[in-house]
């Protein structure tokens, strides 16, 4: 067992929002604007906190940093674990800044104001506990406690359908992670009978894989964890067919609901197969990426279509969420560096663009009280600074170059390219040609509603009488342009920070025992006297081979499109 | 001056456009509506000019050079880096980049300058101009880019600001419409285009390790694709051909190539100067400059070219054929420039890559002139844009006229003006090449046949349009009909009073009150159309409108043989030849005799006959009255039915097949989910005595289930576990 760290930063960034809302408990009610303001302070905290993580994290290893280790429940080999590494680091940031701008718009509501504070807080202290526990347990928990305060969002703030809404998000989600429950106790288990040590810990879990003692007699177990993980993360993505209490969700909910859940809880989907999914079955993985990936292609269409013809706003971006979330797992799956690279981005792109397309449906619907686009058209005269806003973000969603949506969407496609056309893991070409189709389909339903609502005359009266966004509108739907703009122009910033954790986790679900990399080979151990020290890896980062793209994953009897004998002749020239 | 100079001819259209955008309101506000709109005029076309000052003189410095040293590649800085791949920020300056900025720069200069003179009455002035830049913007990133990630940032950003402009006067929904229209059909080629480029990043990225200039992960950068095309893909015909072809879908979008034309003509629905600059002499040609710029790819597949060729070839005949039946002036200029991009297009099949370029280069200045000359005319005509209208202008419009007769004759193919020479110099090609062949057939040949035909048939069509607006003697506009007279949106709305139907008391301030309205209402300046009639006089354009005129009839006029004469723009643009096409398969002299020859007699038959038909001015079957009409044209007129059958497809069928997975969706799929819920919940009736909340019950009965499962994990891990150790 190691040796406690106490708390340390992550720690604070993860309850920090819980603090903030025990304190706001004690607010009488009728202070409504101390609470706006108290919770507002309270997420920019944990925001400039959740900055200074990131300027402390170091992007050039794939290891957990900023490690905090305690006993919980030693009885079980439970411990409080946290970490961060490259998968993580974005979502976090992410996190703390879309739950600012969420309490930022929250201002808006009337309702309850201190308990609606007070579950939004909660919500942000789980979401970022799920980001940075390392171990399966408290990563459970966290994953659980996020549900409560968001299907209270929807059940209390909600539209008119609420109740049938925040019962499906609640039941739907949590029926797939009890699936996930029973795979960690079955890793758990398997780790006690191959080393004899009971722990919940993902960095030991993750070092049995490693070095291939955990699966050792137990292979045929391997798909079904596999999918026991799979499901609880395809109903959280959501994939085609687990996505039907999306919809449901979003209309229902609060704007600032729908912020948080298209912006982070879907995360945790695609997060959770990259922290679990990837790394722990390396014997198996190959074997499924045809079926994600074909879910994958089948949700990018779907949604798309379906998006197409939503009579409601709110729908149809729900739905978008859908092809989008599609085309990060599509990444992902495609198990290329390009690909996970992508997909890894993708996350963020979707974060704040469809963030950002919430948030922006939300303004209006303050001032309208309706999203269905028959009530809207020709908005672009009466709210133009509104309509500039909406058309960058709508146009980042449509992933055009130079705002951030196409970076990620372009790399996603290039590796799921790659696999296909290699033929890589039963893949062929037509998941890409298809996959493609998406990115065409995306541009009918995004101009489609833009045109709905901005464009032609404006013959609703009550339109006739709309101001444009008030400066800290303004302000507040600006700084999600910024990140769009700056995600598309210098993708770097975002880019360099993940790339070592994922070409890790590649390597993981890739390569034979004895090449995988290891979260324990930490290179560091903690003394007696409790203090970090330096000592030598097994395998030093750099050793782990090249993050090569096409020649690695290509079955043996795939033909490169060039001859044999051509390196020579290319040399020769 | 330094080569990095170039990064002031992106970075000035950039910064007009972020003036535009952001002080744009603020400057009218202040100064005025008249001296503002100057002021803000000047902003728009100065970046501008100066780029294109800039661009000159390093086309100087450039040319001064030898030419196997006019190539230079700046980074600024890398946009995206991965172990696996490098996407710099990086420009070339080559002659053909360069040859594209002069192009851009010069002709958009001159537009701006008309533009701000045909703009003059429209309350969104800023905002035209701030697209109009970023456009210029966009459009020098694409051809100044060296990788094609780059080329794809202002490929889709010049595709944005078309959109952007198309629907500029977004009242009118017709126009949204087609702006929609033009973006997804463009993006149905940039699909080919990204799967093309993902196919080269497969075979550079597989073979790297062995690359010439790839040890950076370029994979994307000319530098590094064109030096190993050749010896990776020779041997691969098919590959070849794959990436050849799925690029070419891309050109075909962005330069309106059958199938995908169909968005073109729908986009005259935008302001005339962006017909001429976007849609006629810039953005449109993106596609012949990728096939210049990747043409090796093409050398290496003859099947691809002889594919180019055809659709060239097919495109040309259809479009002219379909200009015909067209009533519109500015209609007939959008399927006479879909024509004049399948000539070039021709070109690039046939191996004339340089000729292709040469044709965007003349087609520039004679489409911009008529274009322009076609706003003018508009402009002088109260904004209405059918020709049945016209006739006689020449009395009114003496400067427009005889500019835009010099576009005509260019046009038409006369000897001497700048169309003669590039046109000669596709058909020489074609007609003398040997290199796209597809199974034994010289498809290049017959294209270039083919092309032969419509240059009679382009003749023909444009005297149609000349004689009909300006000439003929009958002034149409004395006698209109009650039916021709367009719909302007009408201001009618603006009486409706808005009422606020209260949703209780405006508290946040969202609403203007009804003073606020009233003051609204008027100071909206009521840019007052008044309709074309009987007694309207049309009058000459202002001088920034006709200024430009001059100056492109002048380059109509003489340009072509400046830049043919002594092969000077081959020279420039191809000093070495191709990279794997002898001379001899793809080049007999394009100015054999008999070849002149052809030309001139096609064109001028083609002149004849149209002088025939339209000397008089509208011909009674060609008038209002549709019936009249003969079939042909009342078919061309809807362009043969295709533009219809295509949207119906895409709006009916696809509008069907999403409404039907809808209903599938809430219906199957969640009518799954809830009947499992539904049967969770039956069950948990069963237990109402011990439970008695839903969610309560669900979760008793998901733990029970999930108890069962767990027990059933843990007896078969324990058969493992002892099957393991025993």
């Amino acid at each position: 067992m190691e040796h406690s760290t106490g708390f340390g930063l992550l720690s604070l960034v993860t309850f920090l929002p819980l603090i903030g809302a025990i304190l706001l408990m004690f607010v009488p009610q009728e202070f409504s604007k101390l609470v706006k303001y108290l919770a507002f302070g309270v997420a920019a905290a944990t925001f400039a906190a959740s900055l200074v993580v990131v300027s402390r994290f170091e992007g050039q290893t794939y290891h957990l940093q900023m490690m905090e280790t305690m006993p919980w429940i030693p009885a079980l080999g439970i411990q409080y674990k946290l970490g961060i590494d490259g998968i993580s680091v974005w979502l976090v940031a992410l996190t703390t800044f879309l739950t600012l701008i969420s309490v930022w718009f929250s201002f808006y509501v009337e309702k309850r104001i201190k308990t609606y504070m007070v579950m939004m807080l909660m919500l942000e202290s789980a979401m970022l506990g799920v980001f940075l526990a390392q171990d399966m347990i408290l990563f459970y928990t966290f994953f659980e406690a996020s549900l409560i305060p968001m299907a209270l969002l929807i059940y209390i703030w909600g539209g008119e359908n609420r109740n049938y809404a925040a019962v499906k998000f609640f039941i739907y989600t949590f029926a797939g992670s009890i699936f996930m429950l029973l795979g960690m106790i079955v890793l758990h288990n398997l780790h006690l009978s191959a080393t004899g040590v009971s722990t919940f810990d993902m960095v030991a879990i993750q070092d049995s894989v490693a070095t291939g003692t955990l699966w050792k007699g137990a292979m045929q177990l391997q798909p079904w964890i596999f999918w026991s993980f799979a499901v609880a993360f395809m109903i959280k993505c959501p994939m085609f067919p687990f996505h039907t209490w999306l919809p449901d969700a979003h209309v229902e909910a609060p704007t600032a609901g729908s912020v948080i859940l298209a912006g982070v809880l879907l995360k945790m989907g695609t997060y959770g197969f990259l922290r679990f999914c990837l790394p722990l079955f390396p014997d198996v993985i190959r074997a499924q990426v045809v079926w994600i990936m074909a879910l994958a292609v089948v949700g990018i269409l779907y949604g798309a279509l379906v998006a197409a013809v939503q009579p409601d706003v709110k729908k149809l971006v729900a739905y978008s969420s859908v092809a989008h979330m599609g085309f990060v797992m599509f990444g992902i799956f495609s198990l290329t560096h390009d690909g996970l690279v992508g997909g890894a981005y993708q996350q963020l792109s979707h974060g704040i663009s469809t963030g950002a397309l919430f948030l922006l449906i939300g303004l209006i619907y303050e001032r309208r009280h309706t999203r269905l686009f028959k009530d809207f058209g020709g908005l672009k005269a009466q709210m133009p600074i509104y309509a500039a806003i909406f058309l960058i973000i709508m146009l980042s969603s449509v992933g055009l170059p130079g705002l951030n949506g196409f970076v990620g969407e372009f790399l996603a496609m290039l590796g799921g390219f790659q696999a296909s056309f290699a033929g890589a893991f039963g893949l062929n070409v037509w998941f890409a040609v298809l996959a493609g189709f998406g990115v065409i389909l995306a541009a009918v339903y995004l101009l489609i509603m833009f045109m709905r609502m901005f464009y032609g005359p404006n013959e609703n009266p009550e339109n006739r009488r709309l101001r444009d966004l008030k400066p800290w509108e303004i302000a507040m739907a600006g700084s999600l342009v910024l990140f769009a703009v700056w995600g598309g122009l210098y993708p770097n910033t975002f880019l360099k920070p993940m790339e070592a954790s994922l070409g890790a986790v590649r390597m993981m679900a890739l390569n034979p025992v004895g090449a995988r990399p290891s979260y324990a080979d930490l290179g560091m151990e903690i003394d007696s006297k409790g203090n970090l020290v330096q000592v030598e890896p097994r395998k030093r980062d750099g050793e782990l081979g090249q993050f090569t793209t096409i020649r690695e994953i290509a079955p043996a009897n795939f033909h490169f499109p060039y001859p044999k004998d051509d390196d020579e002749r290319v040399a020769a020239r | 001056m330094g080569y990095g100079a170039i990064w002031l001819v992106i970075g000035l259209p950039l910064l007009g456009f972020l003036v535009q955008a952001l002080l744009g309101k603020f400057v009218i506000d202040r100064l005025g509506a008249k001296r503002g709109k100057w002021t803000m005029g000047l902003l728009a076309v100065a970046p501008i000019a100066i780029a294109f000052a800039i661009g000159a003189m390093l086309t100087a410095n450039l040319a001064s050079l030898p030419a196997d040293q006019r190539h230079f590649v700046l980074t600024l800085y890398i946009w995206i880096t991965l172990q696996s791949l490098s996407i710099p920020f990086e420009v070339v300056i080559d002659p053909l980049s360069l040859t594209m900025v002069l192009i851009i720069t010069g002709i958009g200069a001159l537009i701006h300058l008309y533009a701000t003179g045909y703009m003059a009455e429209d309350k969104d002035y800023p905002r035209f101009f701030c697209y109009l830049n970023l456009f210029i913007a966009c459009m020098l990133v694409l051809v100044l880019g060296n990788n094609l990630a780059l080329l794809f940032i202002g490929w889709e950003g010049v595709g944005l600001c078309s959109y952007l402009l198309i629907g500029f006067w977004y009242k009118d929904l017709a126009n949204a419409k087609a702006a929609n229209k033009a973006f997804i059909v463009n993006r149905i080629g940039d699909w080919g285009l990204t799967l093309g480029m993902f196919m080269l990043v497969c075979v550079l990225a597989g073979a790297s390790g062995s690359l010439t200039n790839g040890g950076d992960n370029r994979w994307l950068s000319y530098d590094v694709i064109l030096p190993n095309a050749i010896a990776l893909l020779k041997d691969n015909p098919g590959i070849a051909t794959a990436i050849a072809l799925l690029i070419f879908v891309g050109a075909c979008g962005k330069s309106a190539q059958f199938p995908l034309y169909l968005w073109l003509p729908d986009a005259m629905a935008g302001p005339t100067p962006v017909s001429a600059l976007i849609h006629a002499a810039t953005m449109v040609t993106a596609g012949v400059f990728l096939l210049n710029r990747l043409h090796v790819l093409f050398e290496l597949s003859p099947v691809a070219s002889a594919i180019v060729a055809c659709v060239g070839a097919f495109t040309a005949l259809f479009a002219a054929l379909v200009a015909f039946g067209q009533t519109d002036i500015k209609k007939v200029l959008a399927y006479s420039t879909v024509s004049q991009l399948g000539f070039m297009f021709i070109a690039c099949g046939a191996g004339g890559y340089w000729a292709g370029m040469f044709h965007v280069t003349t087609h520039a200045f004679f489409k911009a002139l008529l274009f322009l000359g076609s706003g003018a005319v508009i402009y002088a005509m109260a904004h209405n844009q059918d020709l049945r209208n016209y006739g006689n202008l020449k009395k009114y419009l003496p400067i427009t006229c005889w500019t835009m007769f010099i576009g005509f004759l260019a046009i038409a193919g006369i000897p001497g003006l700048s169309g003669f020479f590039s046109k000669e110099a596709i058909l020489g090609h074609a007609l003398a090449g040997t290199f796209a062949e597809w199974d034994g057939i010289r498809l290049g040949y017959v294209a270039g046949w083919v092309g032969l035909f419509v240059a009679a048939l382009t003749a023909m069509y444009m005297t149609r349009m000349t004689w009909l607006t300006f000439f003929g003697g009958k002034e149409q506009w004395r006698s209109i009909p009650a039916a021709a007279h367009d719909h302007h949106d009408d201001h009618s709305h603006h009486a409706q009073h808005a009422e606020h139907e209260g949703h209780g008391p405006d508290v946040h301030g969202f609403f203007y009150t009804e003073e606020e309205i009233t003051r609204n209402r008027d100071m909206e300046d009521h840019g007052h159309h008044h309709e074309l009639d009987a007694s309207h006089t049309p009058k000459e354009v202002p001088p920034s409108m006709w200024i430009p005129l001059v100056a492109l009839a002048v380059l109509s006029l003489g340009g072509g043989f400046l830049l043919y004469n002594g092969g000077l723009f081959e020279k420039w643009l191809y000093p070495t030849g191709l990279a794997l096409l002898p001379p001899g398969q793809v080049q007999a002299h394009p100015h054999d005799i008999p070849l002149v020859g052809l030309s001139i007699g096609a064109a001028l038959l083609g002149l004849l006959a149209g002088y025939a038909v339209y000397r008089k001015g509208l011909p009674g079957k060609e008038g209002w009255d549709m019936a009249k009409w003969n079939p042909f044209r009342r078919e061309a007129l809807v362009q043969f039915g295709y533009d219809h059958a295509m949207v119906e497809a895409a709006d009916e069928g696809g509008g069907a097949l999403a409404r039907g997975l809808w209903r599938f969706d809430s219906g199957v799929i969640d009518g799954i989910v809830n009947a499992v819920g539904g049967l969770t919940k039956g069950l948990g009736d069963l237990f109402r005595m011990l439970q008695t909340g839903y969610v309560r019950a669900y979760a008793l009965l998901m733990l029970l289930g999930g108890i069962g499962l767990l027990g059933w994990f843990l007896y078969a891990m324990n058969r493992v576990g002892a099957g393991g150790h025993g």
